[in-house]
């Protein structure tokens, strides 16, 4: 099932180059190699697989329970549970398979310092990208709490900006008043690129015992109910990096291929796909061949054609949303 | 290249698994058998099944193996209603299909020096329990021994045993027929008065048994558990008091069910302190006294 090679699913993403656009996002794959255990699963399907939140020490992340189903999505609070930068670098890459795809670090951390630091000990690494998170909702400091703060973000990017010459995506929360505004400050900040969205913040209850399911009480919402936001936040930091050709990853609630080439034609460069593989572990490949399926019938060489295609309705037509 | 172990690789398959059978049984339990050949070639007891429900509930649920046929290509198992998901689940019909992935985890193993494993099951941890005994029927190095505990009525017609176990009260005599059928002796509980069945917990009967052992046949019991969290918190304290080895298997919430988001963790005691481990991959079969270290 494994996708041949195909250049019309190529994308540059920052200099690298990516198979197909699809990444695998961070803390849904944990570090690389976990999928592998399903037959027909191969990460020579994706152009890019983000590993999971990394942060300076080991974490132990929350208490159970961390997951859990909602209407057209879940919540999750895993807590960044993570071995710590040094057993990553020293004792998980070297398993990896570069050749397979690339690889992405996904940065966090409670201080402008620790990321700093975890961003320099991976650009001393074969790792091939890193995403910094200033959006997780799960954690008590750092994590969003710096994302939902332009000048915060700002600050994050460029001390990490600072570590690394290996290519730099910022990761926005989409629980931010004015996620354009913190997009155009993180690229002056040094910013390469931006993956849009990050979870949402959400709870669930239960009813008999009156408590929150998710041990951390509130959790991040992902999935297909997140999608119409996502796609708004896409089409938002798109405007703000065209004029700098800076690429996106659109994510957010991806299930098929329409729903990928809803945030190619968006203004995303790359598509994540998370939640989804959970649904469905064997998904890559058939969103692979639906987006060549799409490109064939539009008569396009490259899905990199396709990237902010959106044709907005003229004003006269736009209504009031309320 | 990969310098790794790849032996992880390609264990876990995914099928569009035909319902060959699908029974239902008082208290909202359900017998669900589905045509899996993969993943009946490589099930091991303890292992479990990542199982979409239902198209509009599309994160799939665990449930354990309770009997597979390599030869025939089918897998068993029984479930419970419990929330959305399995209620959803139980609305398919023979002829249907659903997505079935597997077999997942750590399996339950016993050991030659320990050749009277004392399997515990409570509710709808009895399957696991079951699909043990089945690996172990016929094979002459052990002796089993199971005790099934259920509040609901039990999902078969308990039948008075054939196998004598010595050092239980004589009433205490209803089996499981398919047990019985294997040869593998075993006896029933209930908090609810039942007709052969041992009133009160599964840890009653399973004490009453180890103390009529003398020391050395002790020596040769292991146990093996599955049930709810409480019920295996007993079982550990029991295996404890009496110095004998037990595994016991575990559930949590998940969403991948292979390792991959950590969404499934359980607290254990390591030489290095407590570790968050993932039930459906680092188990669901735990030591239990790393689960429930002594008080
Ligand atoms: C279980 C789980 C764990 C996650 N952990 C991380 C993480 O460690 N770092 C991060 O940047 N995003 C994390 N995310 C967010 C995802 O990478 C992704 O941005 C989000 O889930 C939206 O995509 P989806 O709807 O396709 O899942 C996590 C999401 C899930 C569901
Ligand atoms: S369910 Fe994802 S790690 Fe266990």
């Amino acid at each position: 099932m494994t996708t041949t090679t195909d250049s019309h699913l190529a994308v540059d993403f920052c200099g690298m180059t990516f198979n197909t656009p699809l990444v695998l996002l961070s803390g849904c794959v944990g570090f690389g190699e976990e999928y592998t255990r399903v037959r027909g699963f191969s990460n020579r399907d994706a152009g890019a697989v983000c590993l999971k939140g990394t942060t300076g020490q080991a974490r132990p992340g929350n208490p159970p329970h961390r997951v859990y189903e909602t209407p057209n999505g879940m919540l999750n609070a895993i807590g960044l549970q993570n071995p710590g930068v040094d057993w990553v670098v020293d004792e998980i890459l070297p398993t990896l398979d570069f050749g397979e795809t690339r690889f992405i670090a996904n940065v966090s951390g409670s201080s402008i310092e620790e990321y700093q630091a975890v961003t320099r000990r991976f650009n001393d690494s074969p790792i091939d990208a890193i995403e910094i998170n200033i959006s997780c909702p799960n954690v008590k400091e750092g994590g969003v709490a710096f994302g939902n703060d332009p000048d915060m973000s700002a600050r994050v990017v460029e001390a990490c900006r600072r570590a690394t010459d290996k290519p730099l995506i910022t990761k926005l929360s989409p629980n931010q008043t004015d996620i354009a505004e913190n997009a155009r400050r993180c690229i002056e900040a040094g910013s390469d690129a931006f993956a849009v969205i990050n979870t949402l913040m959400g709870m669930a209850i239960d009813i008999e015992s009156r408590s929150p399911v998710i041990g951390n009480n509130q959790g991040g919402l992902s999935g297909p109910a997140i999608k119409p936001v996502a796609l708004l936040k896409v089409h938002q930091v798109h405007q703000v990096c065209k004029p700098h050709a800076i690429p996106i990853i659109g994510q957010g609630g991806v299930t098929c291929a329409e729903d990928a080439l809803e945030f190619l034609i968006a203004g995303a460069s790359a598509v994540g796909i998370g939640t989804a593989l959970f649904y469905d572990p064997l998904v890559l490949p058939k969103i692979n061949l639906g987006i060549r399926d799409y490109l064939e019938r539009h008569g396009m060489q490259s899905v990199m054609q396709l990237t902010g295609t959106l044709q907005l309705n003229t004003p006269a037509q736009q209504r009031c949303a309320c | 290249m990969n310098s790794n172990d790849n032996s992880h690789r390609d264990s876990i398959a995914v099928e569009e698994a035909l319902i060959l059978a699908h029974q239902a049984f008082e208290g909202d339990q359900y017998l669900l058998r589905v045509g899996a050949p993969q993943i009946a070639a490589s099930a091991r007891p303890g292992s479990f099944v990542h199982i979409t429900c239902d198209r509009s509930r599309p994160l799939r649920r665990p449930i354990s193996i309770m009997r597979v046929s390599a030869r025939e290509g089918w897998v068993e198992l029984l479930y419970k209603v419990v929330g959305e998901g399995t209620r959803l689940l139980a609305r398919h019909q023979t002829g249907e299909r659903l997505s079935v992935m597997g077999p997942i985890g750590q399996p339950f193993t016993v050991h030659p020096q320990r050749p009277r494993p004392l399997l515990i099951g409570g509710g709808i941890g009895m399957p696991p329990m079951i699909f043990v005994a089945e690996s172990l029927q016929g094979d002459t190095r052990y002796r089993p021994f199971a005790i099934l505990g259920s509040e609901a009525p039990f999902p078969f017609k308990p039948r008075p045993s054939r196998a004598l176990v010595p050092g239980l009260d004589d009433e205490v005599i209803a089996a499981m027929p398919l047990l019985d059928d294997w040869g593998i002796p075993s006896r029933l509980t209930s908090q609810v008065a039942r007709p052969g069945c041992h009133q009160g917990y599964v840890t009653d009967l399973a004490r009453q048994w180890l103390e009529s052992l003398d020391p050395q046949a002790r020596g040769e019991v292991e146990i093996l558990a599955c049930g709810p969290h409480p019920m295996l918190e007993a079982v550990a304290r029991l295996a404890d008091a009496f110095d004998i080895p037990c595994q016991v298997s575990l559930e949590e919430f998940m969403a991948c069910g292979v390792g991959g988001c950590a969404g499934c963790v359980v607290e254990v005691q390591t030489d290095n302190g407590p570790v968050m481990k993932r039930v459906c991959v680092d188990g669901p079969v735990f030591d239990a006294r790393q689960v429930f270290p002594a008080a």
